[in-house]
């Protein structure tokens, strides 16, 4: 009797070992962002942020979830409000207002994470890789621009594991802000539309 | 007398590895104080552009701390980034003076600038390496009780440079460079004796002590 309840405490402890070892990491990234510093064109945007983008769960392995739906969704709309004197956001393509300049669709194509574990590093590593859609107000494709963002922390020491990767993933997502502010009027595309427009303008 | 001697020894070996040797170089364009304003602010900003290291936050605050005890406001890291975001991100933060008065030509960045009191920068760059590791040191643990015994000690050595930016003027006031050295040393006698030197500390200390000196009122 008595080593029968020993082999049951084991089997419970062994059960819920293996249960802790199948657990999988959700990481709920809370965090708004200062508003940008920068002086907007006198240009209007729309930016179509989606159920599936607002609620964005990244899943870089199969042990690790990271929640960056609305941080995402701060970060755009703040990036953007310093790029564009005026700026809408809505949930669909449908919803956008006729008379806007831009309509911007981001969307996330990838997200990647490295831990200690894996790099022999003493710093957890996020990539963040957006792509954002860009339209004329009428529907005409402009771009699709490819937007990397990346973030550590400085050292995983005395950090946790969730604590870690919130942190990497915040630092990751206020350099796509800066990416954003920096490079947005440089693309190409963008470039070209705005010369374009001024030419149209010039004209009337 | 045998353990009188060896807590002598004991002593005299911590006294020896607690110490280190700062030296702290500086170029200034003149001997003047710097001028700051009642009210007007100075940042303190770590590097972190480079791929190997990031200049380490508790540096950054440490060094806040000892210049805080002046009688000029200090801004955190986190507020002046946050502050100017995003101009002073990893990927946007201007590494030279040219880049910073182009960014500054900005109306927008003057009138924040302006908005937060805001007049110094302080560049913060730099790192602790540890290198040299000698000796040896074996634990074990038996029926009758554990210890370690032996003996190891490595080097460390702080290195930082700090860069003073007037924000307004867009010149360089100073440049500093602080460099820390020491040893550490575990001595096994049953239980581990860590002798550990504190160079970081230490440059904070050495840097803070001469950044306060270039502010300070005192010397007008």
């Amino acid at each position: 009797m008595k080593y029968c309840r020993y082999i049951t405490g084991l089997l419970v402890l062994t059960m819920a070992s293996m249960a802790g070892c199948a657990t999988t990491l959700n990481v709920d990234v809370e965090q708004t962002f200062p508003e940008v510093v920068a002086e907007p064109r006198d240009l209007s945007a729309t930016l179509v942020m989606d159920q599936e983008f607002r609620t964005y769960q990244a899943q870089p392995n199969a042990k690790t979830r990271i929640q960056i739906g609305q941080p995402q969704v701060d970060l755009m709309t703040k990036a953007f409000s310093g790029l564009f004197a005026e700026v809408m956001v809505v949930s669909s393509r449908e919803q956008v207002r006729p008379g806007t300049d831009l309509v911007i669709i981001p969307s996330v194509r990838e997200v990647q994470l490295s831990t200690p574990s894996e790099s022999y590093l003493n710093v957890y590593e996020v990539w963040i890789k957006y792509n954002l859609d860009i339209e004329t107000g009428d529907g005409v494709p402009v771009d699709s621009w490819f937007l990397p963002a990346y973030g550590k922390t400085p050292s995983s020491y005395l950090l946790s594991r969730t604590t870690a990767i919130e942190d990497a993933t915040i630092v990751a997502l206020r350099d796509a802000g800066a990416k954003l502010m920096l490079d947005f009027y440089r693309i190409p595309a963008i470039n070209g539309w705005l010369q374009q427009q001024a030419a149209l303008q010039a004209e009337s | 007398m045998t353990y009188r001697t060896l807590t002598a020894l004991v002593g005299a070996l911590a006294l020896a590895g607690c110490a280190s040797t700062t030296t702290v170089d500086d170029y200034r364009p003149t001997s003047e104080p710097i001028d700051i304003e009642p009210g007007e602010k100075v940042a303190i900003l770590g590097r972190r552009d480079a791929g190997h290291y990031e200049t380490d936050t508790d540096f950054v605050e440490c060094l806040a701390d000892r210049m805080g005890q002046s009688d000029f406001q200090i801004m955190s890291e986190q507020e002046f980034i946050d502050a100017l975001y995003p101009w002073f991100e990893p990927r946007t933060a201007p590494k030279h003076l040219k880049r910073l008065q182009r960014l500054m030509q900005e109306p927008v960045l003057q009138e924040k600038i302006r908005e937060e009191n805001l007049r110094y920068l302080v560049w913060l760059d730099g790192e602790v390496e540890s290198h040299g590791a000698t000796g040896a040191m074996s634990c074990g643990m038996g029926p009758t009780g554990a210890g370690c015994f032996g003996y190891t000690s490595w080097d460390k050595e702080a290195v930082f440079e700090a860069i003073v930016w007037d924000l307004v003027d867009l010149t360089e006031e100073a440049r500093i460079q602080v460099d820390s050295e020491g040893t550490s040393y575990v001595i096994g006698i049953v239980a581990p004796i860590p002798l550990l030197t504190r160079v970081e500390s230490q440059a904070c200390s050495g840097l803070g002590k001469q950044l306060r000196s270039y502010f300070s009122h005192e010397g007008r």
